[in-house]
C-alpha cells in the first residue's frame, strides 16, 4: 500500500492562486474562473517531477490564453510578444507550479526542466499516468486548465 | 549600485531585472550558476547583489552561493536565491551555504523589494 503524500486538488488550486496574485491577476480583477469541464487548449506546458513520486504537473491555455498570460508575466503589451515570450512564460508557469507542488512531495523527488509545445489541432498524451486532480477555468474569456498526471502504479497504490 | 540575476528562465530574468532595474541596479544576467561566476571572473566590479535561483542546469544556486562565500573577492555580494524550492530544509541549507535571503517563487514584486529593503537595499525614496 502506498504511504505517498500526493497533493491535493485544494492543494494546487492555492498553488494557482499565488501564481495568479503574483503575475497573471496583480490588480486582483481577472481571477481564473473554475468551469467544470476539461476545456480544449492549444499550448501544453509541462514539467515532471521523478523520484519519490512520478507524474507531471501541466498548464494548458489557448494561444489567445498564452499570449495575454505572457503579456501579464512580462508586464508588456500583447501586440508586443513574440513566440519565443509566450514559450519562456509558459515553461515559466509550469515550473513554478511544479516546483511548489515538488515541496509537497517526498525530498527525493526532482523537477525537470520544461518543456512547451503546440497542440493546436492535437493532444499530448501521459503514458502510464493518469490525471489525479485538475484546476479548469476560464481566464479573460480564455480557457486554462492545470493539472497533475500521477505514473499508475503509484495511483493505483503499489508504487 | 549593480546587480546579477542568475535564473534558466528568460522570462524570470526579465521580471528580476524590471524589479532591481527600477531601484537604479546597472544589472547583468547569467543563465546558470557556471555562466554566472565567469561572469563575475571577467568583470572587473563585482555587483552588490546577487539574486540567484536554485535549480539550474550546469551549476545550480547551491553550487554558486557555496563557491562564491569561498572566494575573498565576492565578500561583500549580497546573495539573495529565489526558487520554488519551499521546504525549511533546503532554506536552511541555502542559509548555511552562505545566503542572506530567501525568496520563494511565486512572489509578488512587493514581497521582492521587501526583502531587499531588509538588506539595505532598496534606496530611500524608492518604490516599496
Amino acid at each position: 500500500m502506498s504511504t505517498e503524500i500526493v497533493p491535493t486538488a485544494q492543494d494546487l488550486a492555492d498553488i494557482v492562486g499565488q501564481v495568479w496574485s503574483s503575475y497573471l491577476d496583480t490588480e486582483g480583477t481577472d481571477p481564473l474562473i473554475p468551469i467544470e469541464e476539461s476545456p480544449s487548449t492549444d499550448i501544453v506546458a509541462s514539467v515532471s517531477i521523478t523520484g519519490g513520486w512520478s507524474g507531471h504537473v501541466v498548464v494548458s491555455c489557448s494561444d489567445a490564453a498564452a499570449k495575454q498570460a505572457a503579456a501579464a508575466f512580462l508586464m508588456m503589451d500583447a501586440t508586443e510578444v513574440s513566440a519565443d515570450d509566450v514559450t519562456d512564460v509558459l515553461g515559466e508557469l509550469a515550473n513554478i507550479v511544479g516546483g511548489n507542488v515538488k515541496s509537497m512531495l517526498p525530498a527525493s523527488s526532482m523537477v525537470s526542466l520544461p518543456q512547451v509545445v503546440n497542440v493546436s489541432g492535437g493532444s499530448v498524451r501521459w503514458p502510464a499516468c493518469v490525471q489525479i486532480c485538475e484546476l479548469a477555468g476560464v481566464w479573460r474569456e480564455e480557457p486554462v486548465s492545470i493539472a497533475m498526471w500521477q505514473k499508475t502504479d503509484l495511483a493505483d497504490g503499489n508504487g | 549600485m549593480r546587480a546579477i540575476v542568475i535564473d534558466d528562465s528568460r522570462a524570470m530574468r526579465l521580471i528580476l531585472r524590471r524589479i532591481v532595474g527600477q531601484l537604479g541596479f546597472d544589472v547583468i544576467e547569467a543563465e546558470d550558476g557556471k555562466a554566472a561566476l565567469d561572469t563575475l571572473n571577467s568583470e572587473s566590479e563585482v555587483p552588490n547583489l546577487a539574486l540567484v535561483d536554485w535549480n539550474m542546469p550546469n551549476m545550480n544556486g547551491l553550487e554558486f552561493v557555496t563557491a562564491v562565500r569561498a572566494d575573498g573577492r565576492f565578500k561583500d555580494m549580497t546573495l539573495v536565491m529565489v526558487t520554488t524550492e519551499s521546504e525549511q530544509s533546503q532554506i536552511v541549507r541555502a542559509l548555511a551555504a552562505g545566503a542572506h535571503e530567501y525568496v520563494i517563487k511565486p512572489f509578488t514584486q512587493g514581497a521582492m523589494l521587501e526583502k531587499l529593503a531588509l538588506l539595505g537595499l532598496v534606496p530611500s525614496g524608492a518604490t516599496a
